[in-house]
């Protein structure tokens, strides 16, 4: 079995098969392996196998991870230090930092059930966001119901630091970061978004910034930019 | 999103882009979170297996092309030969499976430039062609990492009837999945 081998040998087929099963012993499948590299031909028996089993697949739901696993991805790959801060990027541009970060976003935040804790959640969101930190320290679900104009909130990870606030703010297009107001303390709650900003929601980004108590008393985020989330229609 | 979609992603991820590894992510994680707890059953186990999965995609991207599988193909047998590793952690005495989807040299031989994905919909029609057990067998050895010696045990056949067994499964298999 070492020379004169056909392209389509029937116990290369077989072991091809075997090797993509894991069926092999650990020393069958190094030889496999190492004839793999050499062997175009045995690459192209294995490639077949792996897309007729992968079809064992086909009838696996798919399941959403946890929102904060890509982060953890990241940091495993580019390092803690490599990502560039929220601070870094929103000083290089508050929308273009923000949408960057939407391009990448897993939308989690499409399910209304996602707010069955809520106070009183809305059963038919207008718009729904998911405000999440890149490292996924601080994780808010945030849902619009259009019919009364309610911002409702929950923070699923995370809080403010001891003796600071969370506060909300909406950005929209070019324009300056507009402050909705403090979050709440409690795990859930609601804001009410002034009526000349409701029409501003759709396509805006929402971020969350470290204030003092009572929130930022200058009318721009004084601290740092903790969380940010695209709002999307439902 | 469409295989060529993906295909695009992972080219932009060989190169270094994050926005794309993110993209790819965030349009594939779920199947294969899917498959990696469909393995393990367990919930904290699926999602470390489905970060050593990204790490490996980021750091394998470049090799894709020459493996000669089809993007989700590619992405999934990544997602299930982890989650079967992390499985037979709790085992012993299989080889690792890590290998063949990450051969780096060469193009994909002819076989593989035209497998396509009808032959999936074969596959459950060529698994009822197999005699009594034998397709759960290759199901059991795909989804749950079992070897000869555990399939053996698990059918109440000598191993090497098992093997025998398997092994005759796999060309009828490949011969209805050609026809």
């Amino acid at each position: 079995m070492t020379d004169g081998r056909q392209p389509y040998d029937e116990d290369d087929r077989i072991l091809a098969g075997e090797y993509a099963l894991g069926l092999l012993t650990p020393e069958e499948a190094t030889r496999f392996e190492a004839r793999l590299v050499q062997e175009p031909e045995l690459r192209a028996l294995y490639a077949a196998w792996a897309e007729d089993f992968v079809g064992m697949t086909d009838g696996i739901a798919e399941v959403t991870p946890p929102p904060n696993l890509l982060s953890r991805i990241e940091a495993r790959i580019f390092g803690a230090a490599a990502k560039p801060s929220l601070m870094q990027r929103l000083g290089l541009g508050w929308v273009s930092g923000s949408l960057a970060a939407a391009a990448v976003a897993v939308v989690i935040g499409l399910n209304a059930g996602l707010f069955d804790t809520g106070p009183s959640a809305p059963a038919d969101p207008a718009y729904v966001a998911q405000i999440a930190a890149e490292d996924g320290s601080l994780i808010v679900q945030a849902a619009y119901d259009a019919d009364n104009g309610e911002l409702y909130l929950r923070r699923d990870v995370g809080g403010a630091a001891s003796g600071r606030a969370l506060e909300l703010w909406l950005i929209a297009g070019d324009n300056a970061p507009v402050s909705l107001g403090v979050l709440p303390e409690t795990q859930a709650g609601s804001l009410t978004i002034p009526e000349g900003l409701r029409a501003q929601l759709a396509g805006g980004v929402l971020a969350i910034s470290d204030e003092p108590p009572g929130g930022s008393p200058t009318g721009v985020a004084t601290g740092a930019v903790l969380a940010i989330g695209p709002v999307s229609p439902t | 999103m469409t295989p060529d979609a993906i295909e695009e992603q992972i080219a932009r991820t060989a190169t270094g882009d994050r926005a794309a590894f993110g993209v790819l992510y965030s349009a594939t994680s779920a199947k294969l979170f899917g498959v990696a707890l469909r393995v393990l059953n367990d919930r904290s186990e699926a999602e470390e297996v489905l970060q050593e999965v990204y790490v490996k995609v980021w750091h394998n991207a470049d090799r894709y092309r020459a493996n000669g599988l089809s993007p989700m193909t590619w992405l999934i047998t990544i997602a299930r030969n982890s989650a079967i590793d992390r499985l037979r952690k709790r085992r012993e005495g299989q080889a690792g499976l890590d290998a063949a989807e990450a051969v780096a040299d060469a193009a994909p031989g002819p076989e593989a430039l035209v497998v396509q994905g009808s032959e999936r919909e074969k596959l459950v029609g060529c698994f009822a062609e197999l005699e009594e057990g034998r397709a759960a067998a290759v199901r059991r050895a795909y989804l749950q990492g079992e070897s000869y010696a555990e399939l053996a045990a698990a059918f109440d056949v000598p191993l090497n009837t098992m093997r025998t067994w398997l092994r005759r499964s796999l060309l009828k298999l490949k011969e209805c999945l050609t026809r």
